[in-house]
């Protein structure tokens, strides 16, 4: 990927007008970019604007441009940056939704496996695993001090022993490590269908095909058991 | 016989219209809610009135004195319209006050039951009763009025202000999508009149669009250019407290500083126009139509302002809508005007 002297990707202007269209047509567009008069009340009340160069009123400024050359300046990483709190959405006197808009951009760029989505969703690849496998978030043996030093020093002891202090835990699907709770094949088929209806496993294809490998023969497996 | 009329409401607008009947010889029934005349400049004491800075007391309490003086109005205290009825072309309305209920048949009416400040606690971003130091614009006035301009939460002169404009406006979530018209105007008034009175407390205005529209653009001026009041573009998305006992306010400079949390002393809420549980209240007792607002509505918004969708029944001043004092008053004189037409017509 090459990127210009503002440090934005190149990519071809019909590319450009495609993402702005598709975001345009999506079904949620119309209820999320309404008037706006520049009062600024998003970005002042906008918790990453606090640490990033990002403002909520800048992403609706760039969206109500109908530029598609505006828009593309916030794919690769602007639209990364916010927290999806939708303090913003909360406050606007017009009732907008810059950050509705964010979700918008963030779903055509995971999508289209966008370079950024890719890089933006490495780190989550356990997480996506877990969740996609088994409908599970986080589970007992992801607790590791190596992956959570921001833990406090009880993290080496909370990672230890994690099947005996499961069985403490009076609940018979909770006294599993390696998911936050036993799974029926019932339900994960269902999942499945589910994510596949829904295109989340096409989705993950195209963002991390090597993680889409690995889920797969979970998928198979719990489908042929 | 001279005809009779019924005025709904002592404020400038029905002030001016009562008195402006009585001196055509028309017999005029005065009603008001509260237990004196003056409408909401009377109740909040509003001390200076923009442009000129001319004392409120000039205006309103000469309109007062004329209405009190006899003449041929005849003033209801503490009452109100229990029961409204056409009866042919003409009205049966019942005004109930402190010494019973009376029936009465008039030849017109005028609705001028004017307009509520905006609460700005509704509103619970801007900490309104959370933080003394936090007040509204009807509040500074009655300070000034009072003599009184101190901080609320320890008594001392603030050094360092912020008014904020378009609180209770211009903003969907608390239901008003209308711009009140003056508040902008009143707002710079106040940081001249502080600026002026208390020139070691800085003054700063927070804005969307300042709308000093005509010739208020000059106190707009005159602001910046002789009070060195800072104007700052951003609306304020938050206020919290402060170290030593400040008030700190939240947002966007959208066209300098970006973020921003500046600490103030004392925080005015410029508070919009609304209008009021009167609105609704007078619409459906005298079967007049109350717009998407919740003002009255006009029968044709340029064409006749001052006309109700009811023939006889006419509007004036802030039940219509945010306006200015100088505006009711004109109001007042034209559904004068209109009521006794149709009042002579109908004889």
């Amino acid at each position: 990927m090459e990127y210009d002297e503002n440090g934005v990707s190149i990519v071809p202007a019909d590319l450009k007008k495609e993402i702005f269209e598709e975001a345009r047509k999506d079904f949620r567009y119309e209820e999320y970019v309404r008037g706006c008069l520049n009062c600024g009340v998003c970005t002042g009340g906008c918790p990453p604007h606090r640490f990033f160069d990002f403002s909520p009123r800048i992403v609706l400024q760039k969206m109500k441009s109908k530029d598609p050359e505006l828009i593309w300046t916030m794919m690769d990483e602007y639209v990364w940056a916010c927290f999806q709190c939708f303090t913003c959405a909360m406050i606007c006197p017009f009732l907008n939704s810059p950050g509705g808009v964010i979700a918008i951009l963030r779903e055509i760029a995971v999508r289209r496996g966008f370079e950024s989505a890719k890089k933006v969703l490495k780190p989550y690849s356990r997480v996506l695993l877990k969740l996609t496998a088994y409908g599970n978030q986080l589970s007992p043996d992801m607790i590791q001090p190596d992956f959570f030093p921001d833990w406090g020093p009880h993290i080496g002891y909370a990672s230890t022993d994690l099947s005996v202090k499961r069985k403490a835990i009076p609940m018979p699907t909770l006294q599993v490590t390696n998911l936050a709770w036993d799974v029926a094949p019932e339900t994960m088929k269902e999942l499945y269908d589910i994510f596949d209806e829904a295109g989340v496993f096409k989705i993950i294809e195209s963002v991390d095909p090597s993680l889409y490998e690995i889920i797969q023969d979970i998928v198979d497996d719990v489908r042929s058991s | 016989m001279s005809e009779n009329i019924l005025v709904i409401g002592g404020g400038p607008a029905g002030l001016n219209a009562a008195i402006m009947l009585s001196e055509l010889g028309v017999n005029v029934a005065l009603v008001e809610r509260d237990s004196f005349l003056g409408g909401n400049p009377k109740k909040f004491k509003y001390k200076f009135l923009f442009p000129d800075m001319q004392p409120a007391d000039n205006v309103i309490g000469e309109l007062i004195k004329k209405a009190e003086s006899g003449g041929n109005i005849k003033v209801y205290y503490s009452s109100e319209v229990s029961d409204f009825k056409e009866n042919g072309k003409k009205f049966d309305a019942v005004i109930k006050s402190a010494s019973g209920s009376e029936t009465k048949t008039f030849d017109s009416v005028i609705v001028a039951t004017g307009f509520e400040h905006f609460d700005p606690a509704r509103d619970a971003k801007y900490s309104y009763q959370l933080f003394d130091d936090v007040i509204d614009i009807k509040d500074l006035e009655r300070m000034m009025g009072e003599n009184n301009f101190v901080r609320p939460s320890n008594g001392k002169p603030p050094k360092k202000v912020a008014f904020i404009l378009c609180v209770g406006s211009r903003d969907r979530h608390v239901g008003n999508q209308y711009c009140s018209r003056v508040c902008c105007t009143v707002s710079v008034k106040q940081a001249i009149e502080m600026r002026e009175h208390f020139p070691d407390c800085e003054a700063y205005i927070f804005y969307m669009d300042i709308r000093t529209y005509g010739f208020f653009e000059d106190l707009y001026w005159k602001a910046m250019e002789e009070h060195d009041v800072q104007i700052v573009k951003g609306r304020i998305a938050e206020i919290t407290s402060g170290p030593d006992n400040t008030v700190v306010c939240k947002g966007e400079d959208t066209l300098l500083r970006g973020p921003f949390e500046i600490p103030f002393d004392m925080v005015v809420l410029a508070s919009g126009m609304e209008g009021g549980p009167q609105s609704p209240e007078i619409s459906s007792k005298l079967g007049i139509e109350l717009d998407e607002h919740g003002f009255l509505k006009p029968e044709n918004v340029t064409l006749s302002p001052f006309k109700s969708n009811k023939p006889g029944v006419f509007l004036a001043g802030a039940c219509t809508g945010p306006k200015a004092i100088s505006d009711s008053i004109t109001e007042g004189a034209a559904a004068a005007m209109n009521a006794y037409t149709y009042a002579v017509k109908n004889r």
